[in-house]
């Protein structure tokens, strides 16, 4: 681990010329190095002579190559992807680039690790960072050589002149080639000469994974740190009245317990900070709160799904065309927790007026907002290091446990103080996936087309999830209309991988497959009628049908789609449109006739435009079909009285080893559109083909999640 | 506070801790060895797993006071090179997604291994049932506990990542 050195966080020195092109529009303002004063620092100093032609990329004269990695690395491959991207333009050798995790900083633009926005945020930014070093080094040389810089080329970080058989290391160049003007517009590549992208690149932090070095928020440690815990009220929006503070402040290693309250952004609570974790999470069992619990103690679940039904029934549908057969199904999905392995934590240190902070965040500017916000500090006196992330999917997004540190560690000046929560904390206080009702009323005519679709949808008050009306299949059919309502607020509900589609994916995608079975349709056929429907794509972004058939063609045809099956077994498919990208998938399912379910094989085909780093792509949808699959077949947060009823792993299972299918095979079409998100497409369209396998297979239709809770028997 | 000799990784280390403190937490705060994980607490995920006497356990389970002397070994302790045929099929079939189960992945994986070098695909779903991945890169860890076969029997390297 690395040792804080003397060098205060106020003590730095710029690093580098910022140019003009790192985050789109001009950048003033110098990139600011922390010292090495990280607890898990991987950036030396840059030395004098070194060429870093912008916030990105450093070159020194050894021909060390330094690449940052402005973005939170939680298992999407980020962390190796990105700087991918300016290793391709600068085109050095990948095995000589040193990665280094950014801090937060303006300099490096997007930071925010949501919405499977990183790569498409960054990616036209990161090239032309990557292209105009390029440049400077061909610059560089031609200069040198007396030569023009067109008739030099690059490769593996040497700049070459053909004609005159000469070569020149970047690292030769370094100095000269900091010299040279930035140049504000510089050809980028064709897709076509990508040399590194879209090969299998294995993720830079592996080594360090695999021998257990430290590198997650979990893993900072700072001399003379402290240990802490920060115990919230269980219901939502409770206060803490009184706690038994003085009985644990005699408990063994507790250095102290108060009660913070009053801090805009902090929800009150009880502080038990203690000299290891295990005395803090000891002294927090033998804590004992009485609690203003709030209004939102007359929340729950059940009661929930009353008032959906009855806010449902105020929205009912128009009357059917004539002669149309009604379709009517009732569709749920429960809370969801996003459960990271690596529970919720940060550390802080408040020193000279500066807080210091090591968090495993999402979007590292929120942690520093709520800090600047609660404790009254300017944001450059919050300085946030990015750990690696233990999992995020949405949960991390939000920043609690940065102003939970913060709050602290302004008490100890001087002393680190690191919060850690227990994994009951983090299911009691998550920012859930909302729970979500869809009552769906279709027509159907004797053709067996759809010619009306009404969904009335109920979802939480706040927070992502809402239905876009403007979508597939809502697009395809005359006549069709979502209509919103939400239940009172009180729960806090937030971004979940794929939020919205990721529930009522599963919602439209079952009922479709209702439609065509009602409709005596080939289900894939009947799609691909709807999708015919669609009109055309008239801007970038737009669904575009053609690509949603070209993927739901590649999967069926690899799933051998329509081969007919012995009763118990079945096959199902769904489609989805998320982040941009196009995604079909195929289940093959078998349920034994006491209801057992397994599931044999998922066949997915993604249109995801440009790929980055081929095995990070495949594993990303491999692992958010699973991903998907795991919290429908086994996962609900059950409310009751204002809290959630689910408090570890053992009531709230997540998909295991031998449950998990042994064939996942991902198909990605060739693409040299840029590049689309990718963390979370490969979500929302798993449970629905599996759902729709398990009809199949048995002839019963799974509508209210999870899968576990339905009777699947058959006889 | 109670003083402890515990044998870690080869090695004797005293501690002195809360007798009731897991072992986990002693690896962990205690010791600086922190390749160890804490996912439930309760013995549900497998983020914690370690060796003990060369079988798989649950560090979060094992109170310092219980330990004694059985021989710890732990992720850092697996290879003295972090070059266990587990820990090369790992970096070559590029397992880990957020890597955060990865170390209790192939501990168990590594007594698995150590009493059975030829498992099949039931044998390490059975052995691999209890460590929870939250990304679920499952697909992988099967592919990497049966390329680590490989190399431990010495083939050679034989394809890139594909899974």
């Amino acid at each position: 681990m690395t040792r804080p050195s003397d060098t205060s966080p106020m003590n730095r020195r710029g690093f580098i010329k910022v140019s003009a092109l790192a985050g789109g529009g001009l950048l003033l303002g110098t990139y600011l190095r922390v010292g090495p004063a990280s607890a898990l620092a991987e950036a030396g100093p840059a030395a004098a002579g070194d060429f870093a032609p912008n916030a990105f990329i450093s070159i020194a004269s050894s021909g060390a190559v330094t690449i940052i990695a402005p973005n939170s690395e939680m298992g999407q491959g980020i962390k190796t992807s990105l700087p991918m991207i300016v290793a391709e333009e600068l085109d050095v050798a990948w095995e000589q680039v040193t990665i280094v995790q950014g801090d937060l900083n303006p300099a490096y633009g997007r930071q925010a690790s949501v919405g499977s926005g990183s790569t498409v945020g960054n990616y036209a930014a990161l090239r032309r960072a990557g292209a105009a070093a390029r440049a400077m080094l061909i610059g560089a040389a031609a200069e040198r050589w007396g030569v023009s810089p067109a008739e030099c080329t690059t490769d593996k970080s040497f700049v070459i002149h053909a004609g005159s058989k000469r070569r020149a290391s970047y690292g030769e160049l370094a100095a000269k080639a900091a010299t040279m003007p930035t140049p504000t517009d510089v050809p980028l590549k064709g897709v076509k000469d990508f040399k590194l992208l879209g090969t299998r690149v294995a993720g830079v932090d592996n080594p360090k994974i695999v021998t257990g070095a430290p590198l997650f928020g979990i893993d900072v440690k700072l001399p003379g740190m402290m240990y802490a815990t920060y115990t919230k009220c269980p219901v939502f929006g409770g206060k803490v009245a009184s706690a038994n503070i003085d009985e644990v402040k005699t408990r063994p290693g507790v250095r102290d317990a108060f009660v913070l309250e009053g801090i805009d952004g902090l929800p009150s609570g009880v502080a038990v900070v203690a000299d290891s974790t295990w005395n803090a999470f000891s002294a927090t069992k033998a804590l004992q709160v009485k609690w203003d619990e709030g209004a939102v103690v007359s929340q729950s679940s059940a009661e929930m799904a009353k008032q959906a039904e009855r806010l449902a029934k105020a929205t009912p549908p128009d009357a059917l065309p004539t002669g149309a057969k009604q379709v009517e199904a009732a569709y749920h999905y429960p809370f969801l927790a996003h459960a990271t392995l690596e529970p919720q934590n940060s550390t802080a240190l408040f020193k000279n007026g500066v807080m210091e902070m090591w968090t495993p965040t999402q979007i590292p500017a929120s942690g520093q907002g709520l800090v600047t916000r609660g404790l009254g500090l300017a944001p450059k006196d919050v300085v946030v290091h990015i750990t690696r992330l233990g999992g995020g999917f949405g949960r991390r997004g939000s920043n609690e446990f940065s102003i939970e540190a913060a709050a602290i560690a302004k008490k100890f000046e001087g002393v680190p103080v690191k919060v850690m929560w227990t994994r009951e904390h983090d299911f009691a206080h998550d920012n859930y996936r909302s729970n979500g009702w869809h009552f769906f009323t279709a027509g159907v005519d004797s053709a067996g087309r759809v010619v009306a679709l009404h969904d009335a949808f109920v979802k939480m008050q706040g927070g992502p999830g809402d239905m876009g009306a403007g979508g597939f299949p809502f697009t395809a059919i005359p006549g069709s209309k979502v209509a919103s309502s939400k239940l009172p607020a009180g729960i806090p509900t937030g971004y979940w991988r794929a939020p919205g589609d990721n529930g009522n994916v599963w919602a439209t995608q079952s009922f479709i497959d209702e439609l065509a079975h009602s409709a005596g349709k080939d289900s894939v056929a009947f799609t691909i009628d709807l999708l015919n429907a669609v009109p055309a794509a008239v801007r970038p972004g737009a669904f575009d049908s053609a690509k949603m058939k070209t993927v739901l063609a590649l999967a069926t045809e690899r799933a051998g789609w329509g081969r007919s099956r012995p009763r118990g077994e079945g096959q199902g498919f769904a489609i989805t449109h998320t982040n941009n990208a196009y995604v079909a998938i195929v289940a093959d399912v078998k349920v034994s006739r006491d209801g057992k379910l397994a599931i044999n094989r998922l066949i997915a085909a993604v249109d995801c435009g440009t790929i980055i780093n081929l095995s990070a792509a495949e594993a990303q949808v491999q692992g958010a079909m699973l991903d998907g699959i795991s919290a429908a077949w086994f996962q609900k947060i059950l409310i009751e009285r204002g809290a959630a009823g689910q408090t570890n792993f053992d009531e709230y299972p997540m998909l295991r080893m031998d449950q998990s299918p042994p064939i996942v095979e991902v198909h990605f079409i060739k693409s040299d559109a840029p590049p689309t998100g990718l963390g979370e497409p490969g979500l929302p369209a798993a449970a629905p083909a599996v759902c729709n396998a398990i009809f199949a297979a048995t002839g019963k239709r799974v509508r209210t999640l999870p899968i576990m809770d339905v009777d699947l028997k058959w006889a | 506070m109670s003083k402890y000799t515990l044998r870690v990784n080869g090695q004797s280390r005293s501690v002195d801790v809360e007798p009731d403190t897991p072992m986990l937490w002693v690896l962990r705060d205690a010791l600086g060895l922190v390749g160890t994980k804490y996912g439930c607490g309760i013995g549900e995920c497998g983020a914690c797993t370690v060796h003990v006497n060369g079988a798989a356990r649950r560090s979060c389970q094992m109170p310092v006071s219980t330990v004694g002397t059985a021989a710890i070994t732990t992720i850092e302790g697996l290879d003295a090179g972090g070059k266990h045929p587990l820990q090369q099929a790992w970096c070559e079939l590029d397992v880990p997604q957020c890597g955060y189960c990865q170390a209790g992945q192939i501990m168990t994986a590594a007594a698995l291994l150590k009493r059975n070098a030829r498992p099949t695909d039931a044998d390490i779903d059975n052995a691999m049932a209890g460590n929870l991945c939250r990304c679920a890169s499952y697909l992988r860890i099967r592919a990497g506990v049966k390329r680590a076969t490989e190399i431990g029997s010495g083939s050679t390297p034989a394809r890139g990542g594909q899974s």
